[in-house]
């Protein structure tokens, strides 16, 4: 339990930090017109968001989706038996191929963000389906920023 | 001194050649050209089976030669009651009053027997009715469930030689047919005519299935598929239904076509999240890295002579169309237009790019030559891409998606062809839904 | 030792059965169309086909019931006797030599065909262009030797267009705007120039026709030359006759038309 605690400040700090270097440098850490409703979302387990979002046309991670990373985080060396797969999504407004490579760099900045807070690599796999499995079908600006998303997604192998 | 002497000379010479006025016309009309098609004469001594005979080759055969030459928006089909020769004068040398007279400047007429070996016989004359003479006369040899692809085979012949560039009704097209809510879309891979006829379906849709690419030779189709979640590029003998995956990529590579000499694949591989351009020696299985940027390097397209590679990618911060040699050097970025520049497709005829825009929320199709100079927008819509090319580079095929309503319904995906002029846009209707078309090239070798 | 070889012979069997059931996720077997063999035979070399017979059926009456069809396409006939009603010149006899040497049977008579206002418009001998174009097929025909004399740039130049008013050539160029139909596929980076030289009656009417550099049109590749000449000869038959200036016949009886697809086709 304490050694737990331990690991949760620990990332915590880092994330503050993480915030903090960003902060400083420009207004990238700000959210852009990335989604930061609770619609569509669900979770890994009790308070853990399974899914963050982007900006249009953009894969680096934002200060809300920091924090659900770090929910994860937490959840995933609690659970340190857990593998899981992180599904890299697009928006149906872009081509095809294009929101397929965009899938994989936003499931990517996910992966590479837990591997650097402490989750074993081959914990963790990707995979981009760019704009092919929407969550919300609609055509309107929030369901596409509610589909610029990464999921993660728990696997049994 | 001399010089002048000479040209003195030469300018003396030549007037005394022609001393008439001269008029230079510098323009005409591009209007489609009025043209007949007559129903064909059948061989009294043909004895069509009644299988046959019920189709009605004489009529079917130039209904569907109207319908392609209709369709490519150059030729006017006249109404067929209009005519006055009756097509059991189809075989013979045609009154060209009685079709100037219908104002006609073209007719195709045609003649249709049975071979001793069953092997239909099918001819055909076209005739410039202007200047009374015959311009083509051909006979194709088939079997007689083959008619639709001899009719095709007219229609490019009258085609080529009518407009001075081969035709492209002899093709085929190979898509993406969807079904299905738009978060669990079916996907299948479909093949069918260039005119939607002759729809099949290549797979089950039990995995998500995306941009299948002819071979040059038309025998093989390269595609990605989500098969055991694991998005790769496959390549799919159309003879045997043989699959095979291409390469063996420790991740996801997307993207794929083939090389103009069929020998390679060029696709994107995303290796660590980050997609460079590939391409793979089908034979040696030789891969060859072509890009190395941060950035995301995709939709390859070689150009027709193979020297070239047209792509996509967001190296200067936004998605451009940029050209490479085809080993990788020279990159040169070609689109500077306002908006962004996806999926950029060599035309055939190697002067020009097609691609799809997005600016200010809509998507358009256009084309732009190969330095990027002399951008043409053909078409604007909601949300439409991946265009392909026609066999002869004069039309584009592409996907158009409409808007979902509010709660997820009522979106539509379906091909649509537009001519390099930006005119004559027209749907191609399929069964389902559809998406990610590509053309074959010609089916028969010239 | 043995065991081992045996729990890996039985390994792989098993890998390999599985792979061949899983990787028939593609169970459709495809079923094109086989690759059918379509033979293809030129017989426009070979034509000789008999021709339509008259027609009579009523349908004719609809359109013009006094039109003129009696003596149209008499089978490889050639008329001995002509009684145009405008006066043949020498070159159109030696055309019409040309062609009885070089019979191609789509002859038609051209006699007594005054009366429709189509029919008016055929008053030149229809069968001189196609002459022309058998012709130019043949490489030792007079044509080709008088056009071997090709004008060049400077010689354009040094035309006496002076001698039509803009606003005369404005006129012509309007009448054949209407009339050329422009093969859309030309390659337009190509020299699209087709120069035809016309002999007109003081009517407007089209005595001759004649493409300046008929020795292009078999040159090879450059087919697209020959499609873009017959759609320019095309519109000089479907404009005949021109509506000319009421004066000065001896200035314009000799013109020649200088179609260039290249504009049209870049835009």
């Amino acid at each position: 339990m304490k050694h737990t605690n331990l690991v949760k400040n620990l990332s915590l700090l880092l994330v503050v930090l993480f915030f903090g270097a960003c902060a400083t440098n420009t207004q990238q850490a700000s959210n852009g017109d990335a989604y930061t409703g609770t619609e569509t979302v669900k979770f890994l387990a009790d308070g853990v968001p399974d899914r963050v979002f982007f900006a249009t046309n953009k894969f680096d991670l934002t200060p809300t989706a920091n924090q659900t990373l770090s929910k994860q985080i937490t959840y995933l060396k609690t659970n340190s038996s857990l593998k899981v797969v992180i599904e890299g999504h697009a928006d149906e407004r872009g081509t095809r191929e294009y929101n397929l490579a965009l899938g994989e760099k936003r499931a990517n900045s996910v992966k590479d963000f837990l591997i650097s807070n402490g989750i074993s690599s081959d914990r963790i796999k990707v995979i981009s389906y760019g704009k092919e499995k929407p969550a919300n079908p609609a055509s309107n600006a929030q369901a596409w920023a509610q589909n610029r998303r990464s999921v993660t997604v728990k696997t049994t192998n | 001194m001399k010089k002048f002497f000479i040209n003195f000379i030469f300018i003396l010479f030549a007037t005394r050649v022609y001393a008439g006025v001269e008029v230079d016309i510098t323009r005409g009309n591009l209007n489609p050209l009025p043209s007949a098609i007559s129903d064909f004469y059948l061989d009294v001594n043909t004895k069509l089976k009644d299988n046959v005979k019920k189709i009605n080759l004489e009529h079917q055969i130039p209904e569907l030669i109207s319908k392609d030459l209709s369709r490519s928006g150059l030729f006017l089909i006249l109404d067929r009651n209009s005519y006055i020769q009756k097509p059991d004068l189809s075989h013979t040398q045609p009154r060209f009053e009685d079709w100037a007279l219908i104002k006609a400047q073209i007719l195709v007429t045609g003649k249709i027997s049975l071979e001793k070996d069953d092997r239909l016989r099918v001819e055909f004359r076209l005739w410039d009715i202007v200047s009374n003479k015959e311009l083509l006369a051909l006979a194709f040899y088939t079997t007689p469930d083959n008619w639709r692809r001899v009719s095709h085979l007219i229609s490019d012949k009258i085609y080529e030689r009518l407009t001075g560039e081969s035709g492209y009704f002899d093709s085929r097209i190979i898509y993406v047919a969807e079904s299905g809510p738009k978060t669990n879309r079916i996907k299948k891979l479909a093949i069918m005519d260039q005119d939607g006829y002759a729809n099949k379906y290549l797979t089950l849709g039990n995995e998500m299935v995306l941009t299948p690419r002819f071979s040059p030779d038309n025998k093989y189709v390269t595609y990605m598929s989500y098969y055991k979640n694991l998005p790769r590029v496959y390549l799919l003998n159309l003879e045997t239904g043989l699959q095979d995956l291409v390469g063996d990529f420790p991740g996801m590579t997307f993207a794929p076509r083939f090389s103009p000499d069929g020998k390679k694949i060029i696709m994107s591989f995303a290796k660590d999240g980050n997609s460079d351009i590939y391409a793979m020696n089908l034979k040696t299985r030789i891969v060859e890295r072509l890009t190395d940027s941060p950035a995301i390097d995709t939709s390859p397209s070689y150009s027709p002579d193979g020297n070239y590679i047209c792509f996509n990618s967001d190296r200067s911060g936004s998605q451009q169309i940029y050209v490479m040699k085809s080993d990788g050097s020279n990159v040169k970025r070609i689109s500077f237009g306002d908006g962004i520049y996806g999926t950029p497709v060599w035309s055939p005829r190697g002067d020009v790019i097609a691609f799809t825009k997005f600016h200010n929320n809509k998507f358009y199709i256009g084309v732009m030559r190969t330095d990027g100079a002399g951008e043409r927008l053909l078409t604007e819509n909601f949300y439409q891409e991946s265009p392909s090319w026609s066999p002869n580079g004069r039309v584009i095929i592409f996907y158009r998606e409409t808007p979902a309503d509010n709660s997820g319904h009522g979106g539509s995906a379906k091909l649509w062809s537009i001519d390099l002029t930006g005119y004559n846009e027209k749907i191609i209707q399929t069964p389902t839904d559809a998406s990610d078309p590509h053309w074959s090239a010609l089916l028969s070798k010239k | 030792m043995q065991h081992n070889i045996k729990i890996s012979l039985i390994g792989h069997l098993i890998l390999i059965v599985i792979t061949s059931l899983t990787m028939q996720f593609l169970i459709k077997k495809v079923e094109l169309p086989p690759s059918i063999s379509v033979d293809l035979v030129d017989i426009g070399k070979k034509t000789n086909i008999p021709y339509a017979p008259k027609y009579n059926d009523t349908k004719s009456d609809k359109i013009e019931k006094d039109r003129v069809v009696a003596n149209q396409a008499p089978p490889k006939i050639v008329p001995k006797e002509k009684t145009d009603t405008i006066p043949l010149q020498e070159n159109i006899k030696k055309i019409q030599d040309i062609l009885e040497k070089n019979q191609k049977p789509e002859k038609v008579e051209d006699k007594n065909k005054q009366t429709s206002e189509f029919e008016q418009k055929e008053v030149f001998d229809p069968n001189k262009i196609a002459a022309l174009i058998d012709k130019s097929k043949k490489d030792n025909s007079e044509i080709n030797k008088k056009t071997s004399l090709t004008p060049t740039q400077s010689q354009q130049k040094n035309f006496v267009t002076g001698s039509l008013t803009l606003s005369e050539q404005d006129a012509i160029k309007t009448q054949i705007f209407k009339c050329w139909n422009i093969p859309i596929g030309l390659p337009y980076n190509e020299n699209l120039l087709v120069r035809i030289r016309l002999k007109l009656n003081t009517d407007g009417s089209v005595i001759s026709s004649e493409i300046v550099d008929a020795g292009r049109m078999n040159t090879p590749g450059q087919n697209y030359y020959k499609i873009l000449a017959e759609s320019a000869l095309r519109a000089v038959k479907l404009c005949n006759p021109l509506k000319v200036p009421s004066k000065n016949y001896e200035k314009w009886k000799d013109m020649q038309l200088n179609f260039d697809a290249k504009e049209m086709l870049k835009g």
